[in-house]
């Protein structure tokens, strides 16, 4: 198992919604999607999020499975709307400059040590 | 605590909600005139005359195979067809109403189509009842002079239809075409009133995806609708329904992949054709009805207490 402060390190990313705790929040398993979609069938728990999806859907479907945390890929402008939805929800939300592949590339090793 | 909502707002919710629960079945009227082909257009005129009933269905083997309507008797006096056999004046094409459906997809049917009645078929297709605008009236007067009784005497509180004693939750939704903005409302208080009581996280996810497809689906694909969330102490029942288009091949929209999501939905994230079929697979229990034109219910169950809460809990 993870903490997500590792993962949110390799990847360089800004952190948009930081509630306190985040750092040491768990993750068991990450899943990249740009389809809503796709990410409503898969089953894993404690899943780390990774998208570049920008809809104010993504966080509701973050809810819903109870992902824990969402990284936005391949972004620079994020929607100030976006960022104020993650902190009412309490989801931790960050920004990646990566694109979805090289994140991925990125995270894997640390996943695979775990 | 859920928000106070508008009064307005809130009968003509109650109203949809009634029209969700109540069958067609339930309201129709199943002492029916129907006439075989070879009666005359005078006959049907008789029987109108004595029984003022102002249609009357033509059936073949108890299959309807045409109306005959007022407008119809009026024409054959005009023309001279009084004598001939109603097969040959009658309006064929008939739209009927099966009597499994919600009364819901009646009142869809009656405010889309010009007709005063529908004749209602069961399973076999063979007509059991008629409907009217006025039986659907007085079924919602009813019931809803039922409520009101039930409130009375419970200091103001509605309890559900079916009512049950352990019902823990009850709350219906009101999701508008297109609307993504409410899309996922219901699903996060369902999550949050499984989180306060306990439910394992894997059963509180399983109903709030069931919950969510049901949602977007209203609001994707549909010209409006609700969603009625029911929690008791066993189970989280998951109700559907709106008011068309309705889906043409149930089974084909339960395939995997299939989906006539258009590029604006697509562009939010969602249109893959996977919905449906996910749902059915999250519920312990899963029914789907649809009328094209009508429109579409759908109950999903998700048990609660079931073996996933014991291995959650032990370990
Ligand atoms: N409430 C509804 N009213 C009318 N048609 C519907 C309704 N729900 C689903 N459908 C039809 O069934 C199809 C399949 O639905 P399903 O939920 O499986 O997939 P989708 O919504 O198209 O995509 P996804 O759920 O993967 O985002 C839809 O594309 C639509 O044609
Ligand atoms: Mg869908």
């Amino acid at each position: 198992m993870n903490k997500l402060k590792p993962l949110i390190d390799v990847l360089s990313a800004t952190i948009l919604n930081g509630p306190p705790g985040w750092e040491d929040r768990e993750v068991r398993g990450v899943f990249a999607s740009d389809l809503i979609s796709d990410i409503l069938v898969s089953d894993g728990e404690e899943t780390l999020l990774l998208t570049s999806l920008l809809s104010d859907q993504v966080l509701r479907t973050a809810d819903v499975i109870g992902a824990v945390a969402v990284v936005l890929v391949n972004r620079r402008h994020i929607p100030a709307a976006l960022t104020k939805a993650a902190t009412k929800q309490g989801l931790p939300l960050f920004s990646a400059p990566l694109s979805k592949f090289n994140a991925c590339v990125r995270l894997g090793p640390l996943m695979e040590m775990a | 605590m859920s928000p106070v909502q508008q009064p307005e707002e809130d009968i003509s919710l109650r109203i949809q909600e009634l029209a969700g629960n109540l069958k067609i079945r339930d309201v129709m009227t199943r002492h029916v005139f129907a006439v075989t082909r070879t009666c005359t257009m005078r006959d049907v005129q008789t029987i109108m005359k004595n029984n003022a009933i102002s249609g009357i269905p033509v059936v073949d083997s108890n299959h309807v195979v045409g109306m005959v309507s007022v407008h119809d008797i009026m024409s054959a006096f005009e023309q001279d067809w009084m004598a001939d056999a109603v097969a040959d004046h009658m309006t064929t094409g008939v739209r009927t109403l099966s009597e499994e459906q919600p009364l819901s997809f009646a009142m869809s049917a009656f405010s889309k189509f010009p007709y005063r009645r529908f004749p209602v078929v069961n399973r076999k297709n063979e007509l059991v009842g008629m409907v009217t605008l006025r039986n659907i009236n007085v079924a919602l007067i009813q019931e809803l002079s039922r409520q009101l009784a039930t409130m009375e005497t419970e200091g103001g509180r509605v309890t559900p239809p079916a009512s049950s004693d352990s019902c823990i939750f009850y709350r219906t939704y009101r999701l508008a075409r297109y609307d993504f903005e409410s899309g996922g409302k219901a699903s996060a208080e369902l999550r949050e009133q499984l989180r306060v009581r306990g439910v394992a996280p894997k059963t509180i996810r399983r109903a709030a995806v069931a919950c969510y497809e049901l949602e977007i689906n209203i609001i994707a694909h549909s010209h409006g609708g609700t969603l009625t969330l029911y929690i008791d102490r066993d189970c989280v029942r998951i109700t559907a329904n709106d008011f068309g288009p309705g889906i043409p091949d149930v089974e084909q929209a339960m395939t995997e992949g299939y989906s006539t999501a258009n590029d604006w939905i697509r562009s939010q994230g969602f249109g893959a054709g996977m919905g449906l079929p996910n749902t059915k697979r999250l519920s312990d229990e899963f029914a789907i009805q649809s009328g094209v034109d009508m429109g579409t219910m759908i109950k999903s169950i998700v048990n609660l207490n079931t073996s996933e809460e014991l291995s959650d809990e032990s370990k």
